[in-house]
């Protein structure tokens, strides 16, 4: 189905995305990330010790601060806390520094539509950068569907306030195995097509939800792809070691 | 992206968290020692840390990255900062999630009497004797038959962080390039934590200044580029 988009794209397009790891000075892991005009850094501080008052010893935990641009932390701030909490929890691997918690900042560059996937992937490319044990990593993507069933991939604003109903999903990223195919399947299926999170606004009917899943799943591998790529270019090479 | 045929090496690639590494099913009869960044889960082992792929004869494996904050392991020489001082223990920070412990004994000679009094802020340089999970280390003055061996508070100087893989790079045999080319034309007394903390000391302050930032500027130079850098800082000086 033919559509129309402000900027041309066709519907399965991304914009285009840009990231620069350790970037803050002082952040133990830091991260900027942008997908066109969405822009978001993100910082890392930790593991420092001591858990707060409700949260369980026996793991680390982890704390979120998101600082929107201008205006003052209101409830849909609190929202996404509370959303990249969980989703960076189930990403991290809490066992192995007990009784500390990371902090991850959050400051809104720019929004420019598809704010929280922006976010996620920033600050699961600030905890790489911080050196954070994690089982994977996580790659988000918004898609959203419009009257007619089509469904189209990272809107801008404009796009997004015209949508029926969107979606924010993240994806476990496609991981490189020596293991022969096939045996690392996750009943019945690769570990890439499971789904850690999924938000939705608005209303869309359940084949168009799962519509959009799938196209949010093709679209992770090209994400998946240039995380990899951008963290590889900003690990150190060989230096002088002695070989 | 596919999984690669079993016969794929991913030694010496850079990886990054959720990649497998190994595959344990298809080596039974051999012992495999993993070291940091890597994680065993049933017969498989995968990486928990992005960084590139190691492996040394006969069986170890491990992901070198480098990072600002510190993992503690045992027999890691530190530079630590004293916090506070208990009754049996020093408090110090060595830039690891959590504090670390040095009994008040653990020195050559140590006994009840003669407990050495370092002030808050001190500069000390230990060795991790205890690192386990979920519990503080401990550290000791000491090496591991009871003599001080240069251990102990560090006076005047200055001390400067770096990331955990540029001191690795200056603790590296052979010496590293940018102190090789420095001893060549400078004097100055030098010691490297693998926490990432480096204390420099020499006569004079212009000294101990040109020192740290040709030290500061080498994380990210090939060994030429390292030569060349202090060439061009030394001839500044003169």
């Amino acid at each position: 189905m033919e559509v129309d988009r402000a900027d041309g794209r066709n519907p399965n397009q991304l914009r285009p995305l840009a990231c620069s790891c350790s970037i803050l000075h002082r952040a133990h892991g830091s991260a900027s990330w942008s997908q066109g005009d969405t822009k978001v850094l993100a910082a890392v501080y930790g593991p420092k010790a001591g858990t707060k008052k409700n949260e369980n010893p026996e793991k680390a935990s982890i704390e979120v601060i998101w600082k929107p641009r201008t205006g003052q932390i209101g409830k849909p701030e609190k929202e996404y806390e509370i959303i990249l909490k969980r989703t960076l929890q189930s990403i991290c691997i809490l066992t192995i520094n007990p009784n500390t918690t990371t902090s991850v900042i959050i400051q809104v560059v720019h929004d420019d539509g598809a704010l929280l996937p922006c976010a996620i992937n920033a600050a699961c490319a600030a905890l790489v950068d911080a050196g954070i044990p994690m089982k994977h990593l996580a790659v988000a993507i918004c898609c959203c569907s419009a009257e007619s069933g089509y469904c189209i991939l990272d809107p801008t604003k404009l796009e997004e306030q015209k949508m029926k109903g969107f979606a924010y999903l993240v994806f476990p990223n496609s991981i490189l195995s020596v293991l022969p195919e096939g045996s690392s399947l996750v009943q019945g299926e690769p570990m890439e097509h499971g789904i850690i999170t999924s938000v939705t606004h608005g209303a869309m009917s359940v084949d168009d939800y799962f519509h959009c899943l799938e196209r949010g799943r093709a679209a992770s591998a090209k994400l998946s792809d240039f995380l990899r790529r951008s963290l590889q270019s900003k690990l150190p090479g060989d230096l002088s070691k002695a070989e | 992206m596919e999984a690669k045929p079993s016969t794929a090496n991913l030694v010496d690639k850079i990886v990054v968290p959720g990649d497998v590494v190994l595959d344990l099913s298809s080596m039974t009869n051999q012992t495999i020692k993993l070291g940091g960044g890597l994680r065993q889960e049933c017969d498989s082992v995968s990486v928990i840390k992005a960084g590139k792929l190691r492996f040394s004869k006969p069986n170890k494996y491990w992901v070198e990255s480098s990072q600002k904050r510190y993992v503690p392991c045992v027999e890691d020489t530190v530079l630590g900062i004293v916090v506070d001082c208990k009754a049996d223990n020093f408090f110090v920070d060595i830039r690891g999630p959590t504090i670390a412990f040095l009994p008040v004994l653990a020195f050559e000679g140590g006994t009840r009497r003669n407990i050495p009094k370092f002030e808050i802020g001190s500069l000390l340089y230990v060795r991790v004797v205890k690192a386990n999970p979920g519990m503080n280390p401990e550290l000791s003055c000491t090496d591991a038959s009871g003599k001080a061996a240069e251990f102990g508070l560090l006076k005047d100087g200055y001390m400067f962080e770096t990331s955990t893989g540029l001191s690795r790079m200056l603790l590296s045999s052979p010496t590293c390039p940018v102190l090789e080319e420095l001893g060549k034309q400078l004097s100055f007394e030098i010691a490297v934590g693998l926490n990432g903390r480096v204390w420099v000391n020499a006569e004079s302050p212009s000294t101990v200044v040109l020192v740290s930032n040709a030290i500061m500027n080498s994380e990210s130079l090939s060994a030429v580029q390292q030569k060349i850098m202090v060439d061009k800082l030394l001839q500044r000086i003169k």
